[in-house]
């Protein structure tokens, strides 16, 4: 319906590759994380707010 | 590796919590109390009382209360009472959470002042003017200051996920509200906005998508992970899902804000990302409702008796429902049908009430009886809080879920013949507002409730003592550090320090809005300009002033998307280009009354006369209220060359001619339209506010028909 405005956008297109890439990147760097996390470390850290 | 130091004593500043519970629930029942007046006033128009009490003034009122005053306070009340115990040491510094807490009533006190008085900038939930803009951000800094010094003198090395995510509320808050507040002042009390048209409303939505974001949502993930596992007295049930579920939702939350312009005139790709991310929301929202009702694990025997826990379920299962309904809302083809409807009006209750609402009953529930060491007065009457609360939201939500649907299939629905089967608006409304009453009996409902609580806290501190300086001990912490083994990881390192936190959770927010926002700021010269728009006469801009003073764009908008039903009733579909000398942009998010984008001309000066007199002699049965003093005032054109140098500044095309010329150019327009009216038996002087309402309205959309 507003094809005027995107074709009117240079690369446009870009953003939203860019965008994607961006996301998926992140997501598989914090997933990679949470596959390494130290299991004790994270249970340490749940116990905290019960500690004061 | 914590070194053997030696135990310090210190104490927890309480009277700040309670402080900041006290003004919840105070803000809570009024803002609460506004907005079962204004529902009332859907159905009852006689409820609109004085120029200074009608739903346009009115409801900007209600939404300001209870999203800064009553979940603000709520924020602010749990924050100072977890970080505290989760950095083991008092608030940094006394002063200024005096100067927090005083400074942000005053805010809500302005408000309360400003906004009835017609002093709006009609950006929703930012609708405050410039000077109490600066007030915000100065009590934001403070709060900053406040909470970084906390965490600088902490005695826990690492950063429980609370923390978290009331670091990146700061931070995020902060960029937002700096951001949409961009103004050029007028005079005290009256600015415009720097953008115009597509740049204002794309940044408008930008900060109100994110303000639900990081007002409604962050903060309060980050007291369910302090508060549920206290009250359930077991951890959180997933570590690890915290932490994914707070990068995610950072990340995600900031690029959704175009899904409340979809169909709009904002350019298409910015549509489509704002969809895409919509979507994807839901998982990071679901992992943390679903972290937060894990937790309660094998404890599920504790939440058939205890009502405290009953709200934080409620209130986890209504984050779950909205966190999924607004992504479904951001499909086109739904949003076709809901948006400008009750159906958002229902979504966003839901989080308001469900999330916001129960989680806060919940925490002061918890949290007044131990500052106090104390019990509870009556656990009778919590539990007949938690059920009427429960009712209110069940009679709010279904009756507006149904009103938004039949409202959005009522618009849409065309006679075989072609034509609109219900080609008056007016039919539409009136067939609402059986579900009106009801909800506003669900409304009512909810407000007793908050008023039980009310009776029940204050009778709780009555019979119990504050416990000002609540002491406690912990170990301090050895300044030298020396990370080994698993504490090299990177995000321990994070755990660790809290400015490379709030650094991180910057960036996380500014990749998906300088994606977003940049390049709608640099196509600013490829919005198709049409030449036959031209900028507003100063009667019209006066005229569009007395609009926004008088909150018209609450119930009418300004925005015809390019659907057969709605070019159908209302003319051609709204173009970027027409939008550009408009600041702000007035397109609004709801349909209580037609749009308006194509009003000029479509009736005679007489019919806006009357209309505005009394609604109900042009449109019988009509909800909107009358406005009488419009035909008295005189309007104030004090201002008026002041107000063309100021958008001449925001880059309209006024030369200085018009400018000098504008009281006398204003004058010659406003006697051509009381003469006009004159001719229909209608004696008015020119300098009444009713003639510049009626040059604007007149003017509204007839540029492109030039």
């Amino acid at each position: 319906m507003f094809k005027q405005f995107i074709n009117n956008v240079q690369g446009a297109d870009v953003y939203m590759i860019t965008s994607l890439l961006i996301f998926s990147v992140f997501f598989v760097l914090v997933g990679i994380y949470l596959f390494m996390i130290d299991k004790k470390h994270a249970k340490d850290m749940s116990y905290l707010p019960l500690k004061d | 590796m914590i070194s053997t130091n030696t135990i310090e004593s210190f104490e927890y500043d309480n009277r700040i919590v309670r402080n900041f519970g006290v003004a919840t629930i105070i803000w809570g029942v009024v803002g609460m109390l506004v907005g079962v007046i204004i529902a009332s006033q859907l159905f009852q128009p006689a409820m609109n009382v004085t120029q200074y009490g009608t739903f346009g003034r009115l409801r900007p009122l209600h939404t300001n209360a209870v999203i800064f005053a009553f979940v603000g306070n709520a924020i602010f009340m749990g924050v100072y009472y977890s970080l505290q115990r989760l950095c083991k040491a008092r608030m940094f510094s006394d002063f200024l959470s005096k100067v927090h807490f005083w400074g942000w009533q005053l805010i809500i006190v302005a408000a309360a002042i400003t906004l009835p008085l017609g002093m709006t900038t009609s950006h929703e939930y930012a609708e405050l003017e410039w000077p109490i803009d600066i007030a915000i951000t100065l009590i934001w800094v403070v709060f900053g200051i406040n909470m970084f010094g906390t965490i600088f003198k902490r005695r826990e090395r690492h950063l429980y996920v609370a923390i978290w995510f009331y670091v990146a509320t700061f931070i995020t808050v902060a960029v937002l509200h700096i951001i949409n507040s961009f103004e050029l002042p007028v005079s005290f009390m009256k600015s415009y906005y720097l953008y115009a048209g597509v740049q204002d409303a794309l940044v408008q939505w930008w900060y109100g998508h994110n303000a639900v974001a990081f007002f409604l949502t962050t903060p309060f993930l980050g007291l369910m992970y302090y508060f549920l596992p206290k009250m359930s007295n077991r951890p959180v049930y997933s570590y690890k899902l915290s932490i994914l579920h707070f990068w995610a939702l950072i990340f995600i939350y900031i690029w959704a804000g175009p899904h409340h312009l979809l169909y709009t005139s904002l350019p298409d790709w910015a549509q489509s990302l704002g969809t895409v991310f919509s979507i994807m929301l839901i998982a990071p929202s679901w992992g943390g409702m679903i972290n937060g009702l894990l937790t309660l694990r094998g404890a599920w025997d504790k939440v058939r008796e205890d009502a405290i826990l009953k709200f934080m379920v409620v209130g986890l299962t209504s984050y779950g429902m909205a966190t999924f309904e607004g992504p479904m809302l951001s499909l086109k083809n739904i949003n076709a049908i809901a948006h400008f409807t009750d159906w958002i009006v229902a979504h966003v209750h839901v989080g308001a009430l469900g999330w916001n609402g129960f989680l806060t009953f919940a925490i002061l529930y918890w949290l007044i009886p131990r500052l106090y060491n104390t019990v509870i007065f009556s656990k009778k009457l919590i539990n007949i809080h938690f059920w009427i609360g429960t009712l209110g939201i069940i009679f709010y939500a279904i009756p507006m879920y149904i009103s938004g649907f039949t409202q959005g299939m009522m618009w849409k629905e065309f006679t075989p013949e072609g034509t609109l089967k219900y080609g008056n608006f007016l039919e539409t409304t009136l067939q609402l507002l059986s579900m009106h009453q009801m909800r506003a009996f669900g409304g009512l409902l909810y407000l007793s409730g908050a008023i039980i609580m009310s009776y029940n806290l204050f009778k709780t501190m009555a019979q119990g003592t504050l416990v000002a300086n609540e002491k406690a001990e912990a170990p301090a912490l050895s300044k030298e550090f020396v990370a080994t083994g698993s504490d090299t990881y990177w995000h321990k390192w994070f755990e660790r320090k809290p400015i490379p936190l709030l650094i991180g959770s910057l960036v996380m927010i500014l990749i998906g809005s300088m994606i977003e926002l940049i390049p709608t700021f640099t196509i600013q010269s490829n919005v198709p300009t049409i030449s036959a728009v031209q900028p507003y006469t100063s009667l019209e801009l006066e005229g569009r002033d007395l609009y926004i003073r008088e909150g018209c764009v609450n119930c009418h908008s300004q925005m015809v998307r390019p659907f057969r039903s709605e070019t159908e009733r209302y003319g051609e579909y709204s173009k970027a280009g027409e939008f550009v000398y408009d600041h702000p942009f007035l397109w609004g998010s709801k349909r209580t009354g037609p749009d308006l984008h194509r009003e000029g001309g479509k009736y005679p000066d007489s019919w806006h006369f009357h209309h505005m007199r009394e609604p109900s002699s042009m449109s019988p049965g009509s909800i909107m209220p009358p406005y009488p003093w419009l035909l008295e005032q005189k309007l104030d054109v004090s201002q008026t060359a002041d107000k063309l140098r100021a958008m001449k500044t925001l880059g309209v095309p006024y030369d200085e001619y018009q400018i000098k010329h504008a009281n006398q150019d204003l004058k010659e327009q406003a006697t051509v339209i009381s003469e006009n009216l004159a001719k229909e038996g209608i004696k008015i002087n020119p300098d009444k506010e009713i003639i510049a309402l009626i040059a604007y309205l007149q003017r509204l959309g007839t540029d492109i028909k030039k």
